[in-house]
């Protein structure tokens, strides 16, 4: 999934960090927090509106269907559910769905559905039900980019009977119910779908503990308590309805503001929290932080190995090895984001990682690019090699790296510079970014990708994710084409034995870290803070989304 | 417009009246029809293609089917001229389309919009023009030491930016102090702290001609005959001084609101406030060029209007200006 952050201009971004660092200098006298303190103390009450504040763009559709990112995903986990999900622990557990089974050959698949689950306009839930979803998903007009992709290997569809849906792959694929299990996948109610786009988008149908009751534009989606939920996730706190009467969705795109309205007392939780506030909550007793990491890719900087001078792979690895990272991440992110290895998130079991390829090293740079044939320095001290100058062109999406992310890329710069490589960065809104990758104008880039499992690897670096799609997007930003890696990973995304599956993973993920196609930075952040006030926080889906079933306001 | 042979003055006064106000029209429809122009050829030159914009933007893999399908429906497949053409037609008879990313009317989008906006705009004036005037009046009184004291304040808050003066009222008088919320509610305690914000800097800018025109008056020989009428000191400024320290102000006022609009852009969203500065941001990052016609058009429209009205304002407190 791709996907676009706040959305606020740099000239926000700047004053929000000046102001977040004078609430910084304000708060440090405050006293620490004891250890443990406990989050789930006394007993749930009813009642109260929660009030929560996005950081993110308001979503122009509340149907994750339509698009499909990361905002949409995280006020639809409170109306939607999906047939699959995670527990606290990682593994995958069924949700609207009973079961799951494949045939031997893995081309078919059979889930049964959950018996007795009405939608919230009393439709019941069955196979027919989630069929309308999968055709609702894969028809063009709905212009799903992230659910579609997720079912793209369904070749046909059929209900069995009410509680059973069988459905026909054209090739085997072993990810499918981690696919079931993202917010982009969930199930709305057949009769809802049947309305407008517009109608739809406004106010999505699903089985969850909320249902969306307005949405003003600008201000506030309003949820109220769905009185006739009866399934909840097997690992929630408590059965029946919802503790809250409704949530406030709020959307407070500057950082500074959202922690102020935090501190006020006037909204109860935020999201997108930036390492700063973080840190400076730390010292206070009456905010908490939920640290919940998306699954799928690290967040990483991917080399484009397809044109001069990352089509060598000395100067892949003598880039990796003249930034400093660890210095750059420690100073900072305040030890919020633990460094990455791996090309998969910590949260994804098969992750694979090696600390060993990613020190920092310049004097092995300088040996790397003295081999490389970089042997001689310009007047500016930047390597040269044929009389070019060593210089490498990283556009940065303003929406995507957050602003610490920003700074640690120029950090990155300086340390390069030191090494006699020149990195231009530009910094750049989306549209443009994106028009940069489509031209090919880059050789470093960093670009979020959340998916459920390590089918995400495919997605990234399989050959066949080169190919442009219509709108000139693919997923394979470091160019890498290998013929073994391509066998590795489909073979690992049909295998039936887990072992291997394992096994194949970890494989393409030892190529694509020694190959030097990547430079692992940290966990795609997902940080959230809320008032010590706001009991049973903390379960969320299979992305990290939270689920605020359990959640209740203490006095 | 204006008749080359100006008719007498006294006999076709409200003639010329006519002829000015038909003037105004003409010189704002020319106005929207440029800006209308503007953005419809300059949003071609940015990166990105409409078709996918309204698909959800650059990253959402749309297919070409989907994309065919979008460019169709919002006639992106007809030769730029006729697209042209039929944009300036369908804005001539008031129908601004409908918003890419949110596929709803635009014109909806506006009507919901418009009142918050023009809330804090109007407000943020009023308080401008409240402060300037005061703050203008006190120091005209207070001698050289308080003229130079006033004049440094309003030059520090005409050269403050909204962001950073907004970012310092949240943290003293909603972190600090607790007293207002730092999120515009629609509670009239949430309009304090954005009204404040963007009437501080106008104040100041204000501020400064007005004492300038207003001095001129205070010293001026119509004030001394005045005085040696016997009119108090209150008497001259209120009856003669004010009426001078208005006239730039009027002048300026169309100005300020046009700056006020593109202030709601940075102050609506640090204070999560619904409005028109913060749809046009949204906007513009989305590639929603509906969107960003109707409130570029709108705020267009607005200013020609206001500017009329200051015009006529001027007029009223300045009967020496002519209408032609």
């Amino acid at each position: 999934m791709i996907h676009a952050r706040t959305l606020a201009p740099r000239v926000l971004t700047t004053s929000a960090m000046l102001a977040a660092a004078l609430i910084l200098a304000g708060c440090s006298s405050t006293p620490a927090p004891g250890p443990g303190a406990g989050n789930d103390a006394g007993t749930p009450v009813s009642g109260g509106t929660l009030v929560y504040a996005s950081g993110d763009a308001e979503p122009s559709c509340l149907d994750p269907h339509v698009g499909g990112n990361y905002p949409q995903a995280l006020v639809s986990s409170q109306y939607l559910e999906t047939l699959y999900t995670k527990d606290a622990s990682g593994e995958l557990i069924p949700w609207l769905a009973s079961d799951s089974t494949v045939s031997e050959d893995g081309l078919t698949r059979t889930v049964k559905i959950r018996e007795g689950i009405k939608f919230t306009d009393g439709t019941a839930l069955d196979a027919t039900a989630v069929i309308a979803n999968f055709k609702h998903l894969l028809d063009p007009k709905t212009a799903s980019s992230t659910g579609y992709l997720a079912l793209g290997k369904i070749k046909d569809m059929k209900a069995v009977d009410a509680s059973t849906l069988e459905l026909t792959l054209s090739t085997p694929d072993n990810s499918l119910l981690e696919s079931f299990s993202m917010p982009w996948v969930a199930i709305e109610s057949p009769t809802a779908l049947k309305r407008s786009q517009a109608d739809n988008c406004a106010a999505p149908v699903g089985t969850g503990p909320f249902k969306v009751a307005s949405w003003k534009k600008q201000d506030a989606v309003n949820l109220v308590r769905n009185e006739n939920y009866v399934r909840p996730v097997a690992a929630a706190g408590h059965e029946g309805p919802a503790y809250l009467d409704g949530i406030t969705w709020r959307f407070i795109p500057e950082a500074a503001t959202r922690y102020a309205a935090l501190q006020a007392g006037e909204v109860n939780i935020i999201d997108n929290a930036q390492p700063d506030t973080i840190a400076a909550a730390a010292k206070n007793d009456a905010i908490k932080h939920l640290d919940a990491p998306r699954p799928g890719a690290s967040n990483r900087i991917e080399m484009n190995s397809s044109k001069a001078p990352f089509d060598d792979v000395r100067v892949r690895e003598a880039f990796v090895r003249a930034v400093n990272v660890n210095a750059g991440i420690d100073s900072l992110f305040f030890g919020t984001a633990p460094r990455s290895y791996s090309p998969l998130s910590s949260v994804e079991p098969l992750g694979y990682s090696d600390e060993s390829l990613f020190g920092y090293d310049p004097a092995k740079a300088g040996e790397l690019l003295d081999a490389a044939g970089y042997t001689q320095r310009d007047a500016e001290g930047y390597r040269t090699k044929d009389g070019k100058r060593l210089s490498l062109t990283f556009p940065v999406s303003t929406s995507q790296s957050v602003p610490a992310e920003q700074s640690l890329f120029e950090q990155l710069q300086a340390t390069a510079k030191e090494s006699g490589i020149e990195i231009k960065l530009n910094l750049l809104d989306l549209s443009s970014w994106y028009g940069a990758l489509f031209a090919h104008d880059y050789n470093l880039v960093s670009a979020p990708y959340t998916k459920v499992g390590p089918s995400v690897l495919s997605v990234l670096f399989h050959s066949d994710s080169t190919i442009p799609a219509p709108s000139g997007y693919f997923a394979n930003l470091s160019q890498v084409k290998n013929p073994e890696l391509d066998k590795l990973l489909d073979t690992a995304g049909s295998t039936k034995d887990e072992a291997q599956r394992k096994d194949l993973y970890a494989k393409a993920q030892k190529l694509v870290l020694e190959g030097y196609y990547l430079l692992p930075l940290y966990d795609q952040q997902n940080h959230f803070l809320y008032s010590a006030k706001t009991q049973g926080i903390g379960a969320t889906t299979a992305v990290a989304s939270p689920i605020f079933f359990d959640t209740w306001l203490s006095k | 417009m204006t008749p080359k042979t100006a008719p007498p003055r006294s006999t076709d006064r409200p003639l010329k009246a006519v002829y000015w106000v038909l003037g105004k029209i003409g010189g704002g429809v020319f106005v929207l029809w440029a800006v209308a122009t503007a953005i419809f050829f300059g949003i071609r030159m940015i990166p990105g293609d409409p078709a996918q914009a309204i698909m959800g933007g650059p990253g959402s893999q749309a297919s070409a089917e989907a994309l065919a399908q979008a460019r169709a429906d919002y006639g992106l497949d007809q030769p730029l001229a006729v697209q042209y053409f039929s944009q300036l037609w369908r804005l001539a008879t008031g129908d601004l389309g409908t918003s890419y990313s949110l596929k709803i009317p635009v014109a909806e989008v506006l009507r919901e919009l418009v009142p918050p906006t023009l809330t804090l705009a109007v407000l943020a004036l009023l308080v401008a023009w409240v402060l300037a005037l005061a703050v203008a009046t006190a120091s005209i009184r207070s001698g050289a030491v308080g003229r130079a004291l006033a004049s440094g304040l309003e030059i520090i808050s005409a050269a403050v930016p909204h962001f950073w003066l907004a970012s310092v009222l949240i943290m003293l008088f909603s972190t600090t102090l607790g007293w207002l919320p730092p999120v515009s509610t629609q509670t009239p305690a949430g309009l304090v702290l954005p009204v404040a914000t963007l009437a501080l800097p106008l104040a100041g800018f204000l501020g400064q001609v007005m004492r300038d025109s207003m001095l001129d008056a205070h010293t001026s020989s119509f004030a001394l005959s005045a005085r040696a009428r016997g009119e108090s000191e209150n008497g001259v400024l209120l009856r003669h001084a004010l009426r001078h320290a208005a006239l730039p102000g009027i002048a300026l006022s169309g100005w300020a609101f046009g700056s006020l609009l593109s202030g709601a852009v940075v102050v609506e969203s640090i204070f999560a406030r619904p409005g028109l500065g913060r749809s046009l941001l949204s906007a513009v990052t989305a590639r929603d060029i509906p969107m960003v016609t109707g409130v570029a058009l709108l705020s267009a429209a607005t200013y020609v209007v206001i500017m009329a009205f200051s015009d006529v304002a001027e007029r009223l407190a300045d009967p020496r200006i002519g209408t032609a």
